[in-house]
């Protein structure tokens, strides 16, 4: 033991910093999920649609809600972050050894590592452009789809999905009981689905709901 | 069948003689039939290249010494079958143990620290009794047992690890699989508070980032996965509640 690891760290900070990474990968995930299905309604028509900002509103679940997920995405970032090697020596030696492996696990691991940066810029924009736009209705989505965002939502909501689904995958096989080879299954067909439904959301906003109201 | 002539590619560098930088070498094979990596590397040790370097001992997968990067992953040299690869074979030593020369790295040292980092051995208050008949233990607790103790020390699940390769004190899957054994063993006498301190770090079992490299890799296929979540599962509940 040396003295400065015995006097000068705290024994259980590595488990409540784990412990972090999974709840607020776990709770960012059921956000995102829910999200998507809230988004997917217009499926339905824009009455629906238009429901859902309304019924959040009305209990300002919008309010808390927004807040609260910002802070745990910069929560999740610093705790998921700390993995991610600081020096470019270790950097080096993890792309090498990725390429060397060719193990899916590991190459996924980098993506998780490139995506999650590119959802802290994409999340911004797309906060920024939510709330200089607020409220949230079909006709005001659709006018922000139709105009400029819709490629860039294409994006986001690939990275996004994708980044989930692997972090998801990574909570169950470090913390479960079940076999990886399982759920890798079911959380494909999930991650999948919900890709799709984002896509016709999106279809529908950028082709069929007449635009309106601020971009 | 068609013989296939194997181009064996061996990565050569000897620690005593530095001056010489790490470069590939290149052999050919004749292949013959149930050839392993094993037969080809004695086959070119005996017949072009004397000075290479490479381990073994056992030559049926039980003794763990002949791990070897092989294409980029940890495999056992006596166990690969050079049928399964293709005919051009790239060999390298494993990565984070101590490089001998060649192909033959020290796993001893490591492993030696390990099993006295975790003081690998039952923890009891009882003196033994060589008359007394010995207790009994339930059979699924032997058998969880029996499973985690077949790890041959290869050093596969480390080297195949992102997170060993740049910690050299990360104990690796070997490692965590070693105290799960402990830790259900209903002889020792640890608490969980007692494991917690050797393991409840980056250095144990909250280093590893679940890569499942070493689940992919193990020889033995040991259930690396599930030995670490059960680890982590106990190791996280004592670091936040306080174990008994
Ligand atoms: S699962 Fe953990 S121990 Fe196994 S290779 Fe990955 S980081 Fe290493
Ligand atoms: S757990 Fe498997 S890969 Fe790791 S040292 Fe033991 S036998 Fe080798
Ligand atoms: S020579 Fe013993 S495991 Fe290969």
């Amino acid at each position: 033991m040396l003295l400065q690891k015995l006097i000068g760290r705290n024994q259980r900070l590595d488990a409540y910093l784990d412990v972090a990474e999974f709840l607020s990968g776990l709770f960012l995930v059921g956000f995102l999920w829910t999200h998507m299905l809230f988004v997917a309604t217009i499926i339905f028509g824009t009455k629906i649609f238009n429901k859902v900002p309304a019924i959040l509103d009305a209990t300002y679940i919008s309010y808390v809600g927004i807040f609260m997920v910002i802070i745990v995405i910069l929560l999740h970032m610093l705790v998921a972050g700390r993995k991610i090697p600081a020096n470019l020596q270790d950097q080096l030696i993890i792309w090498r050894h990725a390429r060397r492996l060719s193990q899916k696990d590991t190459w996924t691991w980098v993506f998780q590592v490139v995506t999650g940066i590119s959802i802290l810029i994409l999340a911004s924009i797309h906060i920024w452009a939510i709330l200089s736009g607020w409220p949230i209705n079909a006709q005001i989505s659709a006018g922000r789809v139709q105009e400029t965002f819709f490629w860039f939502y294409m994006l986001f909501l690939v990275v996004c999905e994708y980044h989930a689904g692997i972090g998801i995958y990574r909570i169950a096989v470090k913390w479960g009981w079940i076999h990886r080879q399982k759920v890798g299954k079911v959380l494909t067909v999930i991650t999948c689905s919900i890709v799709i439904l984002g896509l016709a959301a999106l279809l529908i906003f950028r082709f069929v709901i007449k635009a309106g109201g601020a971009p | 069948m068609i013989r296939r002539t194997l181009t064996i590619e061996v990565f050569r560098f000897n620690p005593q003689t530095p001056d010489i930088k790490p470069y590939m070498e290149t052999y050919t094979v004749k292949e013959v039939p149930n050839m392993t990596l094993f037969v080809a590397l004695n086959t070119i040790r005996e017949e072009q290249d004397p000075s290479l370097m490479f381990d073994f001992v056992c030559r049926a997968a039980i003794c763990g010494s002949c791990a070897m990067l092989v294409n980029g992953r940890p495999r056992l040299a006596c166990k690969t079958l050079t049928k399964t690869l293709p005919s051009h074979i790239k060999l390298l030593p494993l990565p984070v143990f101590k490089l001998i020369g060649d192909l033959s790295v020290d796993t001893g040292t490591w492993f030696r620290h390990l099993n006295l980092k975790t003081q690998a051995w039952i923890h009891t208050d009882k003196t033994f009794d060589p008359k007394a008949i010995e207790e009994r233990m339930d059979n699924e607790t032997a058998l969880k047992i029996y499973e985690a103790e077949r790890c041959i020390e290869c050093g596969c699940c480390v080297a195949g690890c992102a997170t060993a390769n740049i910690r050299d004190d990360f104990l690796g899957a070997a490692g965590l699989n070693k105290i799960a054994r402990f830790m259900v063993d209903p002889r020792d006498k640890r608490s969980d508070q007692n494991f917690f301190e050797v393991i409840g770090t980056d250095e144990g079992v909250f280093g590893c980032m679940g890569l499942m490299a070493c689940d992919d890799n193990c020889p033995q296929e040991l259930p690396l996965q599930m030995q670490l979540a059960f680890v982590r599962r106990r190791m996280a509940m004592t670091g936040i509640f306080g174990g008994k």
